[in-house]
């Protein structure tokens, strides 16, 4: 049996998403990004597909990863957490909060992956100081609120 | 009045932007639907001799392949009837390329498959027979070149606009001291984080289309009129927006080919543009030269303004007509007492994406130019740049202050405001003197600091009206209908907060409406800093009209079923603004760190301070970006060399100074919330400050700055001589 | 921007991987953080028939020291990198992972990524080259080493077969008793660099300094500025050696002028970064 995969064929990725075991029924181009978004998770964004913008950033083992660049293929057998894992309108993480608090979103379009980024923040470096916060955050862009905001919210501890 | 104006009340949708649990239009998915994927010219400029479509309908899973001869032979309209001429009527886009091309990322075909792998697979297989062409790039080149983009037009000037005041002749004979110089900006886009995008599904004998923004009851007029349909048969609906900052929601192509082939079909379609295409296919903006002198008396007194800009418009003019032409001129004369000044603007046509608003147009580019030519005037007369505008600004005595600018143009008319006051609470809010003296010290410790400012005026609040209707229900609770549309910004909450203040009940028992066209009648939409005040005035005036006929129809408010009313704005108004910016800068490597930037808005009224806030500071990032990062380049034979966010750069965290907004309140007369906009305030002085303050900083015998973006590379030459 | 259609095969062992390279034959490529490849396959500007997946592989990110010095699986990620525990100049190398794009990117990425892309302005190629590093190739047919100079041929073309991979790296002993600096320029934090620069010398009292100078950015690949190094052999780092080293280094590069930057930029940049190094290292070690 071929051990190849072709791009016209059903690829099934078994994972561990947002805590849960999962099966994202996908194909071999896909990205992560593109899985998880038609496995309902439409929270993940795609901003740019080449990897600069962050729109699309979720946990990758427990670590900040551009799911535009990861192929959907290599999420198996891994744990990806995307911003729906988080929290829920009714009970934020607590770095969503303080973006809430803070008004670090406007259009709303990069929130997710300042929040995935700022939850990581939050729970595996908590005594990140203002330097090693801005460097994170510097990885995503936000083209409406000019990050004050954002910056404000992770520095709230 | 309740609490509800003049506080910062949160926005609702915020917790589920928040977890993701927004709905943008890429998010949308439709039983059935086709993926649409556009096929765009490679070249600037050549005769497109024919497209070839079999091998990319060989492929598997492609459904169709649309070129020029599928569709019908119609052009993108202007929308604005004051930027419509003649001339730009003959220069229209048509909705996919036939017989020629004219710019990198023209569309020429769309490919429709049942999967985006497949569309895009199929999209580079479909061939485009070109014979390609000599091209016509730089705007002042182009405006005298015998290359044309037109050839019907005969030649790459489609207008020129005359802004002129007073006797400039005069003026400049009078003259002790005069100043030219040529000043130059790139093109620049508002790259939102979220590219276009499009759902359209064909209806009962209609088509309704998911993704619209901005302008969508013009924009459903004019797909009625293109698909050829009755207008109360296309629905377009908004849904979540990512940002638009005036290059989203204009009529575009691929806004008539995407309902169009759903049409076709008999089946949703959905197109979702990629970053690549959008840096090549959403339009470009702030692409000018100028060369602009200006003359003084050896006080330091302005007495006359003249020069030439040359504008590019890109291949085609598109719905906004010649409106960036038209908007630079208005805007020169900013804040100041002028004798007299003749300004001329040329609209050029290039082989380039074609050009139309990005947030403050013409606005940000004309303070630009003055502010950088004000503070070489200063120079020149050995005076301080702030004493030089102190000298200048119109003082809030001669307000209402008017340039009548003869049977040309309608006037510029300063209706209210406190220009000279303004530039003063800026200068305190900054603690300018204070900050001149650090300067001072951080001079004499070997670093190159500069402070710079500009003041700045700003046309926003165009009317010609909104209407609002408004229903009160049992529960108290309010239905606001309003046809304008929301970016991002917060239109909802503030629009809430001005009823609930009327109707004397909580913001969050107000809904307002405005997604959908058939929910909405009409609207003109939301642009040029316009919907708090032109719809928020039509909300309030629909809220007092209900209030005031339950009263004489002593009935409660929700008895008297709904209530519309009209608030007209025949002119725009003009706000004043000041920005002030810290940089310092490195020679050698010619890297600038903007460290702090102070932006001044005169809002009128804030009707939630936090949403303005929001919309200055990001608009002033957006502007110290703009004068330091972003631009769009081409080379000589047309090529975009910006095609990825590697290339365009927008600004990190990193890359944000910490922005201080200082929000004045001049109540608006004639505006029955006395309040003016703010979208766009926050860029309009910011490339001009950070400009003047990088002049500023910049060792003695440096060259000027009169170029943008001041790029690392740009400003190590301009400090070459001093080394 | 969706990827143009490749087959895809996950590698269950380094000689599975190989295996199915080999396999694939010539227009193959190893998959491993993707973080410079998956933006090439967006843009379709790379069209591989065949993708091998080898970034499960976790027997490869790993890292030891041995008798020949620091040994670097090829999937160690330029985070692990930029936060290992470094002895002298193995700093350059750490310095160079961590200045590798944003965070999300250096959890991802892998040295041997790194090596095999070849982008001219890669970082970790100019601190390897200054390091004097070995890199470890295997095919299925045979292993050899090679030094980072005998690697780069170009821009994005490396000396690798089709059938090769790169299976570690080894920083030199030797490294962990002399000193490094690793300076870039770029216009935001965490674009390509317009001009990297590593430096590494032994500095030892009187004796010979052996200075190693990697230049990035500034060349067709990564390269060594010769008549630089040849300036402070015998030299005291004195302001004016460090003066006429960093200028020395600027001609020893031939820059392309591209729209964006030109050829005189780069190299004023390239002075100004080895100045910058070679102070650091002064300074640090007096």
């Amino acid at each position: 049996m071929s051990r190849w995969h072709h791009p016209g064929d059903l690829f099934e990725v078994e994972l561990v998403l947002n805590g849960e075991p999962a099966t994202l029924e996908t194909h071999v181009r896909a990205t992560l990004a593109d899985a998880v978004r038609a496995a309902g998770l439409t929270g993940t964004h795609l901003g740019c597909e080449h990897g600069v913008c962050g729109a699309c950033t979720v946990l990758l083992d427990g670590d900040p990863a551009r799911a535009c660049l990861v192929l959907a293929a290599q999420a198996s057998g891994r744990r990806v957490d995307t911003v729906e894992g988080l929290g829920t309108p009714d009970a934020l993480h607590p770095a969503q909060q303080a973006l809430l608090e803070a008004r670090g979103l406007q259009c709303g379009f990069c929130t997710p992956g300042f929040a995935v980024l700022s939850a990581w923040l939050h729970d595996r470096e908590p005594e990140a100081d203002e330097e090693r916060i801005r460097e994170v955050l510097s990885s995503s862009l936000c083209r409406c609120t000019g990050y004050g905001p954002i910056v404000a919210a992770a520095m709230q501890r | 009045m309740s609490a509800a104006i003049g506080t910062s009340v949160a926005r609702a949708r915020d917790p589920l932007l928040l977890t993701g649990r927004g709905r943008y239009v890429a998010d949308l998915d439709l039983p059935g639907q086709a993926w649409a994927r556009v096929v765009r010219s490679p070249v600037a400029h050549a005769t497109l001799r024919g497209v070839a479509t079999e091998a990319a309908l060989a492929i598997p899973g492609v459904l169709a392949v649309l070129t020029a001869a599928d569709v019908p032979d119609v052009r993108i309209p202007i929308r604005l009837p004051f930027a419509t001429t003649p001339e730009g009527l003959s220069v229209l886009q048509p909705v996919l390329a036939r017989d020629v091309v004219r710019y990198v990322g023209e569309p020429a075909a769309l490919v429709l498959a049942e999967d985006p792998w497949t569309a895009e697979d199929a999209a580079e297989l479909v061939e485009l027979d070109l014979d390609v062409l000599e091209t016509a790039g730089d705007p002042v080149e182009a405006a005298s070149s015998s290359t044309l983009v037109h050839e019907r037009l005969g030649s790459n000037v489609v207008n020129t606009i005359p802004v002129r005041f007073g006797d400039v002749e005069a003026a400049f004979a009078a003259a002790d001291v005069v100043v030219a110089r040529r000043l130059e900006l790139p093109r620049q886009t508002g790259a939102p984080l979220e590219t276009r995008g499009l759902v359209a599904e064909p209806t009962d004998g209609g088509v309704t289309i998911h993704g619209a923004a901005k302008v969508k009851h013009f924009n459903r007029g004019v797909l009625a009129e293109l698909l050829d349909l009755p207008p109360e048969r296309v629905r377009l609906v908004e849904v979540d927006v990512g940002g638009g900052f005036g290059v989203r929601g204009e009529l575009y192509p691929e806004d008539v080919l995407v309902p169009f082939a759903a049409l076709r079909l008999g089946r949703p379609v959905k197109w979702v543009e990629d970053r690549a295409e959008h840096l090549v296919a959403t339009n470009h903006a702030r692409g000018q030269v100028h060369e602009l002198e200006v003359a003084a008396t050896a006080d330091g007194r302005l007495l006359g303004l003249r020069g030439t800009a040359w504008v590019d418009q890109g291949a085609y003019i598109r719905t906004q007509g010649i409106l960036p032409a038209i908007l630079p001129g208005h805007h020169l004369p900013g804040p100041y007492v002028w004798e007299a000044f003749d300004l001329t603007a040329h609209a050029v046509l290039t082989h380039r994406t074609p050009v139309g608003t990005y947030r403050g147009p013409g606005m940000t580019e004309a303070s630009f130019v003055r502010e950088r030519l004000l503070d070489v005037l200063a120079a020149e007369l050995d005076l301080d740049p702030v004493e030089l505008r102190r000298r200048n600004l119109i003082p809030a005595e001669r307000m209402p202050f008017v340039y009548d600018l003869g049977s040309e143009s309608p006037p510029i008319a300063y209706e209210s405001g406190d220009f000279a006051g303004g530039f003063e609470v800026l200068l305190e809010s900054v603690g300018y003197d204070s900050a001149r003296g650090e300067q001072a010290r951080r001079r004499a410790a070997g670093e190159h600091v500069g402070l710079g400012l500009a003041a700045t005026v700003e046309m926003g609040a165009i009317g010609p009206f909104e209407d609002a209707a408004v229903t009160m229900s049992d529960a108290g609770r309010a239905v606001v209908r309003v046809g304008v549309a929301s970016l991002g910004q917060g239109v909802e909450t503030v629009l809430a907060q001005i009823a609930a203040d009327e109707l004397g009940i909580e913001p969050d028992a107000v809904e307002v409406r405005h997604h959908d066209t058939d929910d909405v009648a009409s609207g003109f939409g939301s642009f040029a800093s316009r919907t708090t005040v032109v719809a928020g005035n039509a909300v309030a005036l629909a809220c007092r009209a209900l209030v005031k006929r339950a009263r004489e129809q002593g009935v409660v408010l929700a008895e008297v079923g709904e209530v519309t009313a009209r608030f007209e704005k025949p002119h725009p108004s003009f706000s004043f603004g000041a920005t002030f910016s810290l940089v310092s800068l490195d020679p050698e490597t010619g890297r600038v760190v903007p460290e702090r930037h102070v932006v001044l808005h005169d809002i009128g009224r804030a009707i939630n301070p936090a949403l303005v806030e929001g919309q200055l500071a990001g608009g002033a990032v957006q502007g110290v970006a703009g004068a330091l990062l972003e631009e769009l380049p081409y080379d000589e034979t047309g090529q975009p060399l910006a095609v990825s966010l590697a290339d365009y750069r927008l600004p990190t965290v990193l890359d944000a100074p910490p922005v201080e907004v200082v929000l004045v309140e001049h109540p608006v007369p004639g505006n029955p919330l006395g309040i003016k906009g703010a979208g766009e305030a926050g860029i309009v002085g910011a490339p001009a400050a950070v400009a003047n303050a990088v002049a500023d900083a910049l060792p003695p015998g440096a060259e000027e700055p009169l170029a943008l973006p001041l790029t690392p590379q740009r400003v190590h030459a301009l400090a070459r001589p001093a080394r | 921007m969706k990827a143009p259609p490749f087959a895809y095969a996950r590698a269950e062992s380094l000689d599975d991987a190989l295996a199915l390279l080999a396999e694939a034959g010539d227009e193959a490529k190893l998959l491993a953080g993707g973080q410079s490849l998956v933006p090439l396959l967006a843009y379709r500007v790379l069209r591989p028939t065949h993708l091998v997946d080898i970034d499960a592989l976790t027997s490869l990110e790993t890292h030891e020291r041995t008798p020949e010095g620091l040994r670097l699986g090829a999937l160690v990620r330029h985070e692990q990198l930029a936060t290992m525990s470094v002895k002298g100049a193995e700093r350059v190398l750490a310095e160079a992972a961590g200045h590798v794009g944003h965070l999300p990117i250096r959890t991802r990425g892998t040295i041997g990524g790194s090596l095999a892309h070849a982008d001219p302005a890669a970082e970790l190629p100019v601190a390897l080259l200054a390091l004097g590093a070995t890199l470890h190739v295997r095919s299925t047919a045979a292993t050899r080493d090679l030094g980072v100079e005998e690697l780069l041929l170009g821009p994005y073309t490396t000396s690798l077969a089709a059938d090769e991979a790169i299976v570690g790296v080894t920083v030199p002993e030797a490294a962990c008793e002399r000193r490094g600096a690793f300076a870039e320029f770029a216009v935001r934090s965490g674009d390509f660099a317009l001009a990297a620069v590593a430096v590494v010398a032994t500095v030892d009292g009187n004796e010979k300094r052996d200075v190693r100078i990697a230049l990035g950015g500034v060349d067709a690949t990564a390269i060594r500025a010769s008549s630089a190094e040849a300036l402070l052999e015998r030299a005291e780092l004195t302001d004016d050696a460090i003066a006429e080293a960093s200028t020395a280094a600027a001609t020893d590069c031939d820059p392309a002028s591209d729209a964006g930057t030109s050829a005189p930029y780069r190299r004023a940049l390239v002075a100004r970064l080895v100045r910058d190094a070679l102070t650091r290292i002064r300074e640090e070690w007096a």
